[in-house]
């Protein structure tokens, strides 16, 4: 039921715009165009014809409707770029805005502006049905059979913080991880918190509890290019999304779960 | 690192997996007009697909029977669809042996992977059954769609095998799990949930673990008490004073009764209830069919094509539904209408239900 929901925040955020501020300058004059760089489950899925996005949806896609509507954006054009990093080469584009979970590195920030961040990153730990105790701590951790994706953030931090006594598993890739999960060959899995999330939100049946994070503090920003001048007002929007509590809602609806409350495991 | 979806990797296997059901209303309808062909359509049953058939001569009837869903007469034998309901067809087509199926958006609503990836799987093998069709482009909306269906690459035109073939390592042995401390007081349990039949007599170790847990659920499912696992006052006084288990209905030699309310297999022998495990049936919009049914096909290692699961030790009874190994077996029903049962009786449950054997699904007991 997203719809009535953004719907809504769309049509009083316009209602308040229309009293206050112009709509800021885009590329198409009506039009906020969003470079997407689909697929990424939970955040941004699709339908695409060459660039031109026909169906979208996800996380992403009703943040950048909402965006709209409180800037007083009548439309919202998504087009598609087929590689991540084509999103984040400098120069002039033809979209006004970025949402690809792109993640604030200082590289980066030489070819781009950010905005504030709207989604914290940590490291989540998703633990296997019928495991019998929850675990609430790193110390909980050290006892169960734990596995991460090979290379990964969550590997090391296994190795450098949880210091395990079981041997941990490293796998290939993301899918065996959640399958050993499945297969309770895993007692917990440590991975990008937000796409545990959505990974815990498309198969409930499969898995336990999301239990924790433990913290990593990656952020996700909306990119510009250099220069831009919707930047601030954008970044005045997603501050008063984020107090209202919007951003709490989106992300519950599309990613499951928030992952900024999960309890942090220490 | 940022979260992606990663092209999954296929195994050699390709598990053979649809299976045809005579659709009686249809079948009469197909007699009644000697010229008219038939179309296949693939629907759910169970953990399986199976296809009914529905009068049409064409790529684009079968696909619109498809959208329009099964019969009445097959919902009450719990074949079901996962494509949403007034999913519109856009645009059908075939050339070079590339069906192009456009559908609406509605097709992609939802965000349960096992739906979304079922309903694929329903669109390819419904289109690649009819002659002629050796792989469908599927459109939504006119796009190719990109992440919608998770576990499924749809950028490029899907073939049957594409659908099928097992895209996980079969299931691995679970990490091992310290033994519970042994006590006179759980053999003694264990010695009584044995001589009523909730447990097999090699399991009597005195220790506690999952398996004595799951026949103390079974035992309380028959005796009708909180179904916890554990051996509380209730529950002790109620095996203090309890009998063998009977069969519900009268019948002859080696046979299963399934009872929907109370989440059980029985064993049964002539009238002796050999064995009761405790199961976990079809929750609700995906029933367990009742019936009197026979076990007709038999997979040591079955895989589930919409559902993208293996399934262990099946017994197939009624076209896709099973008994089979689950690492997940609740206290209520949870499947997708196939039967359950615990690992470590699998197996041994498997080589008691030869092909022919009778399974009598009963909802009350």
């Amino acid at each position: 039921m997203i719809k009535p929901l953004v719907a809504m925040l769309v049509v009083a955020a316009t209602l308040a715009v229309a009293a206050g501020a112009a709509a800021p300058p885009t590329k198409t004059p009506g039009v906020l165009t969003v470079g997407l760089a689909m697929p990424s489950a939970g955040f941004q899925v699709g339908a695409v014809r060459g660039r031109d996005v026909v169906l979208a949806k996800g996380f992403e896609i009703d943040l950048a409707r909402v965006l709209a509507g409180r800037l007083g954006i009548p439309r919202v054009r998504f087009v598609n770029e087929p590689l991540h990093s084509t999103l984040l080469t400098s120069g002039r584009r033809d979209w006004d805005i970025a949402l690809a979970q792109i993640s604030i590195t200082p590289a980066r920030a030489q070819r781009v502006d950010f905005s504030t961040p709207y989604l914290r990153a940590d490291q989540g730990v998703l633990i296997r049905r019928g495991l019998a105790t929850k675990p609430r701590s790193i110390a909980d951790l050290r006892s169960l059979q734990l596995c991460a994706e090979r290379a990964s953030t969550g590997g090391q931090l296994i190795l450098d913080r949880i210091k395990p006594t079981r041997k941990p598993l490293l796998l290939e890739n993301p899918s065996k991880l959640s399958y050993e999960l499945f297969t309770q060959r895993c007692d917990a899995i440590v991975f990008d918190a937000p796409a545990l999330a959505v990974l815990h939100r498309q198969a409930p049946d499969r898995y336990g509890a999301l239990v924790g994070r433990i913290v990593t503090n990656e952020q996700y920003a909306i990119a510009f290019e250099k220069g831009s001048p919707l930047r601030a007002r954008i970044n005045t929007t997603l501050k008063a999304l984020a107090a209202g509590g919007i951003l709490t809602r989106l992300q519950k609806r599309w990613l499951g779960t928030s992952t900024s409350t999960l309890p942090v495991l220490r | 690192m940022t979260p992606k979806r990663r092209v999954l990797g296929c195994c050699a296997v390709a598990a053979a997996t649809a299976f045809s059901v005579a659709a009686a209303g249809a079948g009469l309808r197909a007699q009644s007009s000697p010229a008219a062909t038939s179309v296949e359509v693939g629907f759910l049953q169970g953990e399986q697909l199976v296809y009914v058939k529905r009068p049409g001569s064409t790529l684009e009837a079968a696909v619109r029977a498809l959208l329009a869903g099964p019969t009445a007469a097959e919902a009450k034998r719990e074949i079901t669809t996962q494509v949403p309901r007034g999913t519109p067809l856009r645009v059908v087509s075939l050339q070079g042996g590339v069906a192009t199926v456009d559908l609406g958006e509605v097709f992609a609503t939802g965000t349960r992977a096992e739906s979304l990836t079922a309903r694929v799987a329903q669109v390819v093998l419904t289109a690649t059954r009819f002659p002629g069709v050796r792989s469908v482009r599927l459109l939504v909306k006119g796009g190719t769609p990109l992440g919608i269906f998770p576990g499924v690459v749809t950028r490029y035109p899907l073939t049957a095998k594409d659908v099928r073939a097992p895209d996980a390592p079969p299931p691995s042995p679970p990490a091992p799990q310290p033994p519970g401390g042994q006590s006179a007081d759980m053999r003694a349990l264990q010695q009584r949930l044995a001589g009523l039949g909730f447990l097999p007599a090699t399991a009597v170790d005195g220790r506690s673990g999952p398996q004595t847990t799951s026949a103390v659920v079974a035992f309380q499912k028959w005796a009708r008490l909180g179904r916890d696992g554990g051996a509380g006052r209730a529950t002790r006084a109620a095996l203090q004073t309890a009998a063998r288990p009977t069969p519900i209905r009268a019948g002859r030699g080696r046979h299963v009764e399934v009872l929907l309310d109370r989440q059980l297999a029985l064993l049964i022998d002539g009238n002796r209830v050999t064995r009761i495990l405790d199961v976990s049936t079809g929750k609700p919009g995906f029933d367990t069919p009742i019936g009197s049914w026979k076990v007709e096909r038999k997979e040591e290692r079955s895989w589930s094509v919409p559902y993208k699961v293996w399934l262990p030790w099946a017994s197939y009874f009624v076209g896709g539904v099973a008994f089979h190994e689950y690492r997940d077996v609740p206290p209520s029903a949870a499947s997708h209408g196939c039967v359950r049962v615990p690992r470590w009786d699998a197996q041994w449950f498997y080589r008691q239900l030869p092909s022919g054997t009778t399974v009598t699904v009963l909802a009350r007991s």
